[in-house]
C-alpha cells in the first residue's frame, strides 16, 4: 500500500497548477477578504475594539474549511482519472486488494487535506501576524492539528461519496468548480452566515463545513474574544458569535466545540454507510474497463 | 505444460457478442499472436484473460486446474494497448513504486540493464519518446517475474528499428526464462514471430495454426512475371515446379521476375475479405 500512496502524493505534489487551482477556492475567500469583506464588517460592528484582530482568525478559520475541502476532493479526483486511463484495472494485478487500492487514495486525500490545510494556516497566519501585528498562538497548535487531521477526515469521505456518481474526467471538473464555489458559502466565509435568509442558514446547517468553521473559530478567536469582548455586556457577544458563524445555533441551543466535533462524526457515520451501500454497485465499476 | 486455457469463451454486451465460443489452449513457454482485423474481439479476449472484464459464459483455467484469476494474479504481465504509466514521474518512480506494490522481494538491476534503461532512468516518463517508452512498460509488466506475459498492439506507432529491437528483447526471454507471451498486433509481419496463431473475426476463431501451415493453407505462392514488352503478369501457383515450368517455357520473353510464398497479409486478407468494417 505504501508504494501506492506514495505515488499518489507525488503525482498531486508535482503538478504545481493543479495545487493552484485546488487551492483556488481558498485563494478567493482570502482575496476578497482583502479587498472589500473585512472593511464591511469592521464598519457593521463598529462598537467592538479591535474588530480586525477578530476577524483575522475569523477568515482563517473559514478558510481552512474551503481548503479542507478542495485539496480533499482533488487528491481524491486522481482516482478517476486512474480508473478512466485503466491504471486501476493495472493496480489490480499487483498484491495491493480491491480494499487497499481504495485506502491507499483514502490516506492520500488525508494527507493532502492536512498539509495543503497546514500550509495555508502559515501562510495566512504569517500575513497577518506582518500586516495586522495579530499574534499567532503556538499554544493552540495542537488544537488546530486536531480540527485539521478531523476536517481532512471529514472532507475525504464526503468527496468520495461525491465521487462515487463520477465516472467521468469530464464529470470531475464539473464537480470541482461546483464544489470550490459552493464551499465558500457554505462554510460561511463570503458571507457571515448571520445575514443570510432563515431557509439558507437552515440548509447550511446541513452540511458538515459549517460545524468545521465553527471548531476552528472557536479555537482560533478564543482570546481575542475575551480580549474584546470583557467590557461589553454578554447579550452583544452572543449576538456577535451567532451572526459571525462562531457557534452554531440549533433552534435556541448553541452548541459547544464538542458538540461540533461530535456532529462532525455523526456526519462521517452517516457519510460512510452510504458510500458503503454505494460500493456495492461502484465495485464493479472501479476495476471494469468496460 | 498448459498455462492457460479457455473453453468455449462467450463474452455479451447487451444483444451484441463481442467473444463468440473461443477455445484457447496455450503452453509454457511459446509465443502466441491474436489476430483479427479492429473490432474482431482481440482485446474483450485478452481482457477476459487478465481478469479485467467477466465472461458471460465459458472457463478460463490457469495453469493445470485453478480458475481463479485472483490466485494467478501475481503470475501474469500486462502491456495495455494504452499506457497506463505516469507521465508527471520519472522512469525510476514508475519502476521503483510498482515494486513497492509487491510482497516478494524483485531484482530490478537485471530489467534495466535488459532493457537499457539507466541512461533514461531520472528523467520523467512523458518526456520519453515512443520508442523508450515502450521499453519501460515492458520492463514494468515483468517486474512481478510474470510467467504469462500479454501485449496489446505493443508496437503500434513505433519505427522499425525500435520494433525489431523489442522482438529481439522478448524473443530473447523467452528463450531465457520460460516466458509465455501472447500478443495481438497489427502489423502482420511481426506474427511471423510467433509459434502459433489465433485468427479473430467477428468473435469467432477462423484459423489456428503455426504460420507455416496457415500460408500453406490459406495462401498460394505467387509468381509475377515482367515481360521484355513491359506487360507484367501474376500468378498464384500450388508449388516451385509449376513456377521452373512456366519460367522456362518463357525464358526468351521474361525480362525479370519475383517468386515468392503467401505471407501472413495474403492470409489474413483471404480469410477476413476486403472489406473495411
Amino acid at each position: 500500500m505504501s508504494g501506492l500512496i506514495y505515488r499518489n502524493l507525488k503525482i498531486y505534489f508535482s503538478d504545481k497548477s493543479g495545487i493552484f487551482f485546488s487551492l483556488m477556492g481558498a485563494m478567493i475567500s482570502f482575496v476578497l477578504y482583502l479587498i472589500f469583506l473585512s472593511q464591511n464588517m469592521i464598519s457593521n460592528w463598529s462598537n467592538v475594539p479591535d474588530t480586525k484582530l477578530l476577524l483575522d482568525p475569523w477568515l482563517i478559520g473559514g478558510t481552512m474549511t474551503i481548503t479542507a475541502i478542495t485539496t480533499t476532493l482533488s487528491s481524491l479526483s486522481l482516482m478517476v482519472q486512474d480508473r478512466e486511463r485503466h491504471v486501476l484495472a493495472d493496480i489490480s494485478l499487483t498484491d495491493i486488494g480491491f480494499l487497499g487500492i481504495q485506502f491507499s487514495y483514502l490516506i492520500t486525500a488525508m494527507i493532502v487535506g492536512i498539509i495543503m490545510q497546514l500550509v495555508m494556516y502559515f501562510i495566512m497566519g504569517i500575513y497577518f501576524m506582518i500586516v495586522d501585528k495579530s499574534s499567532m498562538d503556538l499554544q493552540i497548535f495542537p488544537q488546530i492539528l486536531g480540527i485539521v487531521i478531523l476536517s481532512s477526515f471529514i472532507w475525504t469521505i464526503f468527496n468520495l461519496l461525491l465521487l462515487s456518481f463520477a465516472k467521468k474526467v469530464d464529470t470531475l471538473g464539473k464537480i470541482a468548480t461546483i464544489v470550490g464555489t459552493a464551499s465558500g458559502f457554505f462554510a460561511g466565509v463570503y458571507m457571515p452566515i448571520g445575514v443570510l435568509p432563515a431557509t439558507v442558514q437552515k440548509i447550511m446547517k446541513y452540511t458538515p463545513a459549517l460545524y468545521d468553521t465553527a471548531m476552528y473559530r472557536d479555537v482560533l478567536m478564543q482570546s481575542q474574544l475575551r480580549q474584546s469582548f470583557k467590557n461589553l455586556p454578554n447579550s452583544v457577544e452572543n449576538k456577535f458569535k451567532e451572526v459571525m458563524g462562531i457557534n452554531v445555533k440549533w433552534n435556541h441551543q448553541i452548541l459547544t466545540i464538542q458538540q461540533d466535533i461530535l456532529t462532525i462524526v455523526v456526519f462521517a457515520i452517516v457519510i460512510a454507510v452510504l458510500i458503503i451501500l454505494i460500493s456495492k454497485i461502484s465495485r464493479r465499476v472501479i476495476i471494469s474497463k468496460v | 505444460m498448459k498455462i492457460l486455457q479457455t473453453k468455449n469463451l462467450v463474452k455479451k454486451f447487451g444483444n451484441k457478442i463481442a467473444v463468440d465460443n473461443i477455445s484457447l489452449t496455450i503452453d509454457q513457454g511459446e509465443m502466441i499472436a491474436l489476430l483479427g482485423p479492429n473490432g474482431a474481439g482481440k482485446s474483450t479476449t485478452i481482457n477476459m484473460l487478465i481478469g479485467m472484464i467477466q465472461p458471460t459464459s465459458g472457463q478460463i483455467i490457469f495453469g493445470e486446474e485453478t480458475t481463479d484469476i485472483r490466485a494467478y494474479r501475481s503470475k501474469i504481465g500486462v502491456v495495455f494497448q494504452s499506457s497506463v504509466l505516469d507521465s508527471n514521474l520519472t522512469v525510476a518512480d514508475n519502476i521503483m513504486l510498482r515494486v513497492k506494490m509487491y510482497f516478494k522481494h524483485i531484482n530490478v538491476q537485471s530489467l534495466i540493464n535488459k532493457f537499457e534503461l539507466s541512461s533514461i532512468w531520472k528523467q520523467k516518463y512523458g518526456s520519453l519518446s515512443g520508442g523508450q517508452k515502450r521499453r519501460v512498460d515492458i520492463a514494468r509488466a515483468l517486474i512481478s517475474d510474470p510467467k504469462l506475459l500479454f501485449l496489446d498492439e505493443p508496437s503500434t506507432g513505433l519505427d522499425i528499428q525500435t520494433r525489431t529491437k523489442i522482438w529481439e528483447i522478448l524473443d530473447g526471454l523467452r528463450k531465457e526464462t520460460g516466458l509465455t507471451i501472447i500478443f495481438t498486433t497489427h502489423y502482420l509481419e511481426e506474427s511471423q514471430n510467433a509459434d502459433f496463431i489465433y485468427i479473430i473475426d467477428q468473435g469467432k476463431l477462423i484459423a489456428d495454426d503455426t504460420v507455416l501451415e496457415l500460408q500453406k493453407k490459406y495462401t498460394k505462392n505467387i509468381l509475377k512475371v515482367v515481360y521484355k514488352t513491359g506487360k507484367t503478369q501474376k500468378m498464384e501457383l500450388d508449388n516451385k515446379n509449376e513456377a521452373i515450368q512456366i519460367l522456362t517455357d518463357k525464358k526468351s520473353a521474361i525480362s525479370d521476375f519475383e517468386y515468392r510464398p503467401g505471407t501472413m497479409d495474403d492470409v489474413f486478407m483471404n480469410l477476413t475479405g476486403r472489406k473495411i468494417r
